[in-house]
């Protein structure tokens, strides 16, 4: 044992101190800058080797080809450019983390926002075809950790019909797909009758991703999003009056 | 009678040489030990200023750092900083956090006195004046020499500390409040007492006067 203490105590007198901006930041390691985003002020960080956050260390993401940085940069930066920079400062986010398998206790995960620390991690190896949707359901639970008392889940319970019960959480559940419906019947996708939370930002997602002659069509066609779709909208005007939907884009 | 012994070529040779070794040692302790002998210490009534209500003059151990403040870009982090500087609270406060080439931070008016510093604290002291909200919104480029005030993980935490960078850090914009810029004697900043292998500073360099210029 005290061989041990003796040789700790000798790598950290030959070990300088290295600081890390980044770390200090956001107290996530191995991160490198990628682009400030001169727009909306978001800054891109990518993993330059695997990190472990969490007090248990359970979340895990690695590192991956700058290839692949370069290739998933562009469309995570043009969806993101559909906030601006006062917006992205009511919701509290700062930092797009790019890494690669992202994880949370073993089990996968697209993207993990943290409104306390202004960060948004994304896998950027997700599922290519629900990529560009991950990116604005990550961002809805960001404005929704941050304005919880305005996305009342009590009222948003009360546009299903009365029949149906979502999950204790959005991980005791086998509904996970996240294909849209072509028979929507109050829900975009199966992941959306996991939780409230998640269904919240699967509309969010789907109002940001759709195109207004396929929203409105849905709409048309069933009731309870209609009400869901409007729900998400009002309440995103209280927040942010200048906010913009996919239409106006 | 006493015999007069002549030295030899060879003892006069030892005799010169450990003259030349004795004034080389003395130098080299001297230039080594000094460790401000070659910076340059500016004199701020040398100097014209074209705000000179917002020029602050630090004195650090190897000289003055001269900086100015802008009231534009943060009115309240800069009032702060001006009542603090005019109450000449800043005197004797430790840069308690010094990265080399990097950062080097001081404020701390509850821990990090000189005759009462507190290693076990420091860094977490209070002025007694309460926090006030971070200034972030307007442009401002935290280049090499910016001095801003250092806060918590949360926003709205600024108090008395401060910190001035040694190198661009862009990250910075938007994080941290701005106060100022150094004008004159950043190589100053450089020569103040780090560790390599902690950014907290065991018996640290002390502000010697931090003052307004008028």
């Amino acid at each position: 044992m005290k061989l041990f203490k003796v040789i700790l105590l000798i790598i950290f007198f030959i070990t300088p101190l290295k600081a890390n901006t980044i770390y200090n930041l956001i107290k996530i390691p191995n991160l490198e800058l990628y682009q400030i985003d001169k727009k909306n002020q978001l800054r891109y960080l990518y993993a330059s080797s695997s990190f472990r956050l969490g007090v248990k260390k359970n979340i895990v993401c690695m590192n991956s080809t700058k290839e692949d940085y370069n290739k998933k940069f562009d469309l995570i930066s043009y969806n993101l450019n559909k906030y601006s920079k006062d917006f992205l400062k009511k919701i509290n986010l700062r930092y797009v983390v790019m890494c690669e398998n992202l994880s949370i206790s073993g089990i996968n995960t697209a993207g993990i926002p943290d409104n306390i620390m202004k960060t948004l991690i994304l896998d950027i190896k997700f599922n290519e075809k629900y990529f560009k949707r991950t990116i604005h359901h990550e961002v809805f639970h960001l404005i929704n950790d941050s304005f919880k008392e305005i996305f009342n889940e009590d009222e948003w319970v009360k546009f299903n019909n009365k029949n149906f019960k979502y999950a204790d959480c959005s991980t005791c559940t086998k509904k996970l797909g996240l294909n849209t419906y072509t028979n929507t019947n109050g829900f975009f996708t199966e992941y959306s009758q996991s939780t409230p939370s998640e269904d919240m930002a699967e509309t969010f997602s789907h109002i940001m991703t759709l195109s207004p002659k396929k929203l409105k069509e849905i709409n048309d066609a069933d009731n309870i999003l209609k009400n869901k779709v409007e729900f998400i909208k009002y309440r995103l005007l209280k927040i942010y009056k200048d906010f913009k939907f996919s239409e106006e884009f | 009678m006493i015999k007069k012994i002549k030295a030899t070529l060879f003892e006069k040779i030892i005799f010169v040489f450990l003259i030349i070794l004795a004034s080389v040692t003395l130098g080299s302790y001297y230039i080594i030990k000094n460790k401000c002998l070659f910076v340059k210490n500016h004199n701020p009534e040398n100097i014209n200023f074209e705000k000179p209500e917002n020029i602050v003059i630090l004195n650090a151990p190897c000289g003055n750092v001269i900086i100015e403040l802008y009231p534009n870009v943060s009115p309240k982090g800069v009032e702060r900083f001006k009542t603090l500087i005019k109450s000449g609270l800043y005197d004797d406060v430790a840069f308690h956090r010094v990265i080399k080439d990097k950062l080097v931070q001081a404020g701390d008016l509850e821990f990090g006195k000189k005759n009462s510093i507190n290693y076990g604290k420091i860094g977490t002291g209070k002025s007694g004046l309460g926090t006030i909200r971070s200034e972030v919104d307007n442009d401002f480029s935290f280049t090499k020499g910016s001095v801003g005030l250092a806060r918590t993980f949360k926003n709205d935490t600024e108090d008395s500390q401060f910190f001035i960078i040694l190198q661009d850090e862009p990250l910075f914009e938007g994080e941290y409040t701005p106060v100022g810029k150094v004008l004159y004697g950043l190589e100053i900043l450089k020569k103040i007492k780090y560790q390599r292998h902690s950014e907290y500073i065991l018996r640290p360099d002390f502000i010697n006067s931090f003052r307004m210029l008028n």
